[in-house]
């Protein structure tokens, strides 16, 4: 409590009591109306029963663990295969699209870095940028009309006579991975440049100089610098894949969930808000699992996330 | 780039592959924005056509989701614009553990999913409304409210980011000088910190509109009932397409090239003034203008305009007659062939095999959907100017799209 | 007006650390006065204590008789020029100037007056509305000391305001500073770790040493009569020749060392035991060649290098294992040719070489 006073006073002190004011109270209300108040909210939520708004607050309305008892059990008395199935093939392509992403994009951070210049280099960033000022539902439409059964692909495929019948690749979720690879490319190329922009060129030319050939150069120079910011590009690739809804509703398979769906379907299908609410938990607690594992492992601060 | 370990032509070659890859899919789709087809592709080529524009303009939906969208956007720009100053202004005054802390807090938001914080705002404020007693019609059950609220609760992230990190270049030596001089906090705070601070204040309120409205996760759960622009796009995907939505794409690739040419036109010429003063370019009153972002705003503007009012004067309707009478001519002779086939096949044997397909299929689709098929004729070729049926499977995309659709493969 | 500055019995702690330990002097008013010190021996703390942005663990700070506890910097009469200017990026030069009037009220019209005015004298007129960037640097000093100014103070603070420029702009800026310190009479507290800008420059010097001051006095007194061990070699170039003390009569002491028995004078006017380890401290100009056999207060030392600056030739010299350096004056044609090895005879005036106790610190000599 001192030590938020004495904040407090340095920053009236600085730059002068309205600006404490306002400073401190942004933060407050940021904090816990519009974040920590609404998790507790949607936890406590999850713990109740799906109940007509007449019942809420009666005598039934008591705590349970229903919701969580379904992710694990279903309704009948084996394990719920079939909705934890769906939340680990999530975070296992969640993954999967994050390794593209790091292969993919781990060459043009470098060529960004230390290879393009002038004109070039601010080309590309312009290049890498402006992609991603196209609304996401609309990204995902474009893969569609891409990888569709008479779509360019399916097109140049047939006329290069590399296949007879149209290919299913929405069905083989290749457009609903590419997709997702493509929508987070920017965040990972940033990322990744951020970290080997700090590398001397000197360092390259030394160990080129000693006879190093180039991908040993990369494995002991270049990727060591980099992996701070290999993880916390994957770190939030990872999470922004395990979450996204609009691209799996797009251009999912029929037959293939994403969990997030399954959250959506239980709110806006089923109508069952606490059992959404208890997914959408488990979710955000996978999630973060996920996250301090990673940083934990590749022993990355929070604070180099969003750098 | 011929400096780059590996060889200049891999590391050329791969750039060039990759900017295919970011570039492909747009291109592609803006083509298809002009095709006179009802399903947005490139081959085969029909008309060209400017009418999937005036489709769009016509969708009521998009439209008042997108005043909605417009409206949430302003709203998410003038809260989480100063929420993320503040907490970026905290950050700095803090000591290192506390700092860590806070930011850590700070910068959740972005690594929850949108799904969670989407619900989480609903069920939160769905609470206070039955703690103070409010009933539906107040703002706790508002999906402009709540969608205003669930966004700012991460957007404000991103602003924050954006201000730390013009934060880091601040001098705080400045406002201690601008204090011994004599300035309260203050005016210390308005007249140096502030100031410094305008291009990031600039940059997230930028960051911040494009961010809320582009979102999806959060926004289609925090809108309850109602719709933004994404949202109204979203389900309009969802349930088939048209290529009205490629139009949509080409107005904002128009959009984002020009601010994109004129912001760097602007970075151009800051960065050339700061440096060497007015020279080359920027010598002469005539070139200076000529290169201003302003005239280059107006130019692609105006070059725009004038594209579009082009556009809107574009007659296809010559093209598509004829492309609906090759159609049906097309749809008659394989009628006909067909009745022959079945004349002969009826003369011949009653227990002949299956008949043969056409040797030379002439439908539009290549026959991919009819290839050896027993089907009735007609329901292989889709009639001409039809939109797509969405429960048939005469889609271009076999029917994979249908939601809910468990259609076994085929 | 002109104000003193009373620092009393000023200490200084962050934590567990003392960056500033009993600091007690008084600078009148209308002096120019250093503070000297390597970095990191809490000159500048001590400044921004003057200040205002840092408020003494213990004593007082006193300005013009008034107690300055509780005094924000915004309402003490002191303005600081900070090491790197501080000037405002975004603000014309002229705005930079008149920052202090316009947050006082003064109207548009009267500050881009009194601006001019200022350019004018620090030689800068019609820069008024160029941007800061496009100054040179000894011309962006000259305009962080008119910003000062113009703020109308009664103490000038300058912190190592020259350490950015180079040697020829640093020796002009020198005279400069000076020259404008005698014109307007303002107080000037200034702080480097450069001891020919606060030799040439200061009225009085205060020596600093891990947060403890040293000795105060003027400069000759500083580099003739250094009070401390640590005085007398951070201030300017000095021989040391350790040793045990042999008597003193008055304040002569005699010392028996590696060299043979050699006196100084007493530093601080201490009292030495007998047996007591001491310092003899000789400055390299000290010190001469002497054509005579070894006497009293002379050795015999080897010539290994010879340096020739021009002006001045240095000797590197080598006697019972001690290196020294002797100075000479290049007086036209040279004093004799450089001297071979081999054995010489170095002599040295008793009265300008100096014995300090080893290990005596400030309080010592206080």
């Amino acid at each position: 409590m001192s030590a938020l006073r004495r904040i407090f006073a340095g920053m009236a002190s600085r730059h002068g009591l309205g600006v404490a004011f306002f400073v401190a109270g942004a933060v407050l209300v940021w904090i816990f109306v519009l974040i920590v108040l609404p998790q507790v909210a949607m936890l406590d939520f999850s713990l109740r029963h799906n109940l007509p708004r007449s019942e809420i607050g009666g005598p039934r309305d008591v705590y349970t663990l229903d919701n969580y008892r379904y992710f694990l059990f279903g309704s009948g008395s084996g394990l719920n295969t079939l909705d934890m199935g769906v939340l680990v093939k999530t975070f296992a392509a969640a993954a999967f699209v994050t390794l593209i992403d790091i292969v993919i994009c781990y060459p043009i951070a470098f060529i960004l870095a230390h290879s393009a210049t002038g004109v070039g280099a601010r080309l590309m960033i312009v290049g890498l940028i402006v992609p991603f000022w196209i609304n996401d539902i609309l990204r995902a439409f474009a893969f569609r009309v891409l990888f569709g059964a008479t779509g360019v692909v399916n097109g140049i495929g047939q006329a290069l006579g590399l296949w007879d019948t149209p290919v299913d690749f929405i069905r083989a979720d290749v457009a609903l991975y590419s997709a997702l690879a493509y929508t987070y490319v920017l965040m990972m190329v940033f990322s990744i440049y951020g970290a080997v922009e700090t590398l001397d060129r000197n360092q390259i030319e030394a160990a080129r100089d000693m006879g190093a050939s180039w991908w040993r150069v990369h494995w002991r120079v270049v990727l060591p610098v980099a992996k701070p910011g290999i993880a916390s590009g994957a770190t939030m690739v990872f999470m922004l894949t395990a979450g996204a809804l609009a691209a799996p509703q797009i251009l999912g398979g029929p037959s293939n969930l994403w969990f997030t769906q399954l959250i959506y379907q239980w709110f806006n299908d089923a109508g069952d808000w606490q059992r959404g609410a208890a997914y959408s938990t488990i979710l955000l607690i996978a999630c973060l699992i996920f996250v301090f594992l990673t940083m934990r492992v590749f022993r990355v601060s929070i604070g180099a996330i969003g750098k | 780039m011929n400096r780059a370990i590996g060889g200049g032509l891999f590391s050329l070659g791969y750039a060039l592959l990759f900017f295919l890859f970011l570039f492909g899919p747009l291109i592609i789709m803006v083509i298809t924005a002009f095709n006179s087809s009802a399903f947005p592709r490139i081959v085969p080529w029909e008309c060209f056509t400017t009418d999937w524009f005036g489709v769009l303009f016509a969708n009521q939906r998009l439209m008042t989701g997108l005043w909605a969208s417009l409206w949430i956007g302003f709203a998410v720009v003038a809260l989480s614009v100063p929420l993320g100053l503040a907490g970026a202004l905290a950050l700095s005054d803090l000591g290192p553990k506390a700092r860590a802390a806070l930011y850590g807090t700070l910068i959740t938001p972005i690594l929850i999913p949108g799904v969670v914080i989407g619900i989480s705002t609903i069920v939160f404020w769905g609470a206070v409304a039955r703690g103070v007693g409010a009933g539906y019609d107040s703002p706790f059950f508002n999906g402009i409210f709540l969608t205003l609220l669930g966004q700012v609760s991460f957007i404000a992230s991103y602003t924050m980011l954006i201000f730390i990190s013009r934060l880091q270049r601040f001098d705080p030596l400045l406002t201690e000088a601008a204090l011994d001089l004599g300035a309260t906090p203050g005016q210390a705070f308005r007249r140096i910190l502030l100031p410094f601070m305008k291009p990031a204040i600039g940059s997230a309120a930028f960051i911040a509109f494009l961010a809320s409205f582009e979102n999806y996760n959060t926004t289609v759960f925090t809108i309850l009932s109602g719709n933004t622009f994404t949202t109204a796009l979203a389900s309009k995907v969802r349930l088939g397409t048209d290529p009205s939505l490629s139009a949509l794409a080409v107005i904002i690739i128009a959009l984002t090239l020009i601010g994109a040419m004129v912001r760097e036109a602007h970075a151009r010429r800051g960065e050339r003034l700061r440096r060497s003063g007015p020279s080359g370019l920027y010598a002469s009153p005539l070139t200076r203008t000529l290169v201003h972002p302003a005239t280059i705003f107006v130019a692609l503007a105006g070059f725009a305009a004038f594209l579009a009012w082009q556009g809107s004067r574009h007659d296809a309707s010559v093209c598509r007659a004829n492309i609906l009478r090759e159609k049906q001519e097309m749809q008659e002779r394989l009628l006909r062939e067909q009745q022959e086939r079945m004349h002969r096949l009826q003369q011949q044997a009653p227990a002949a095999a299956a008949p043969q397909a056409p040797g030379n299929n002439p439908s539009p689709f290549g026959g991919a959907f009819n290839p050896n098929t027993l089907a009735p004729p007609a329901s292989t070729i889709p009639a001409p100017a039809a939109p797509p049926p969405a429960s048939a499977n005469p889609s271009p995309f076999g029917g994979a799209f249908a939601p809910g659709s468990l259609a076994p493969k085929q | 007006m002109t104000k003193d500055v009373v620092l009393d019995h000023v200490s200084i702690r962050f934590g567990s650390y003392t960056a500033v330990d009993n600091a007690h002097l008084s600078i009148q008013g209308g002096e120019f006065f250093s503070f000297l010190g390597p970095s990191g021996c809490g000159k500048t703390t001590l400044l921004r204590c003057i200040s205002g942005f840092v408020q003494p663990t213990e004593g007082r700070v006193l300005i013009g008789g008034q107690d300055m506890k509780n005094v924000g910097p915004n309402k003490r009469p002191t303005a600081l020029i900070f090491q790197n200017l501080a000037l405002f990026p975004l603000l014309s030069v002229a705005e930079n100037i008149a920052f202090p009037l316009e947050v006082r009220g003064v109207g548009r019209k009267d500050r881009r007056k009194r601006a001019d005015e200022l350019l004018e004298m620090i030689a800068l007129p019609g820069t008024g509305d160029k941007k800061v960037h496009e100054l040179s640097g000894g011309q962006r000093q000259r305009v962080a000391i008119a910003r000062a100014l113009a703020a109308d103070p009664d103490i000038l603070l300058l912190d190592e305001p020259l350490s950015a420029l180079d040697l020829k702009l640093r020796q002009h800026m020198r005279t400069e500073l000076r020259a404008i310190q005698q014109r307007v009479g303002l107080t000037f507290i200034y702080i480097t770790h450069d001891q020919g800008e606060a030799l040439t420059m200061s009225d009085r010097v205060a020596v600093m040493n891990a947060g403890v001051i040293e000795q105060v006095g003027d400069p000759k007194t500083i580099y003739n009569r250094p009070r401390t061990p640590f005085v007398a070699s951070f201030v300017g170039e000095t021989n040391s020749i350790p040793g045990q003390v042999v008597a003193q009569f008055g304040t002569t002491v005699t010392l028996q060392t590696p060299l043979g028995t050699l006196s100084g004078q007493s530093g601080g006017g201490r009292d030495h035991r007998p047996g007591a380890a001491c310092l003899l401290f000789i400055r390299p100009e000290q010190l001469f060649t002497s054509g005579s056999a070894p006497g009293a207060n002379s050795f015999l030392a080897d010539c290994e290098a010879e340096e020739f600056e021009g002006s001045v030739q240095t000797l590197h010299l080598k006697a019972a294992g001690l290196p020294l350096r002797l100075c000479r004056m290049n007086a036209g044609g040279l004093t004799a040719a450089a001297p071979g090895p081999g054995a010489l005879t170095i002599g040295y005036d008793p009265q300008a070489a100096i014995v300090l106790p080893q290990g005596a610190d400030a309080d010592a000599a206080a």
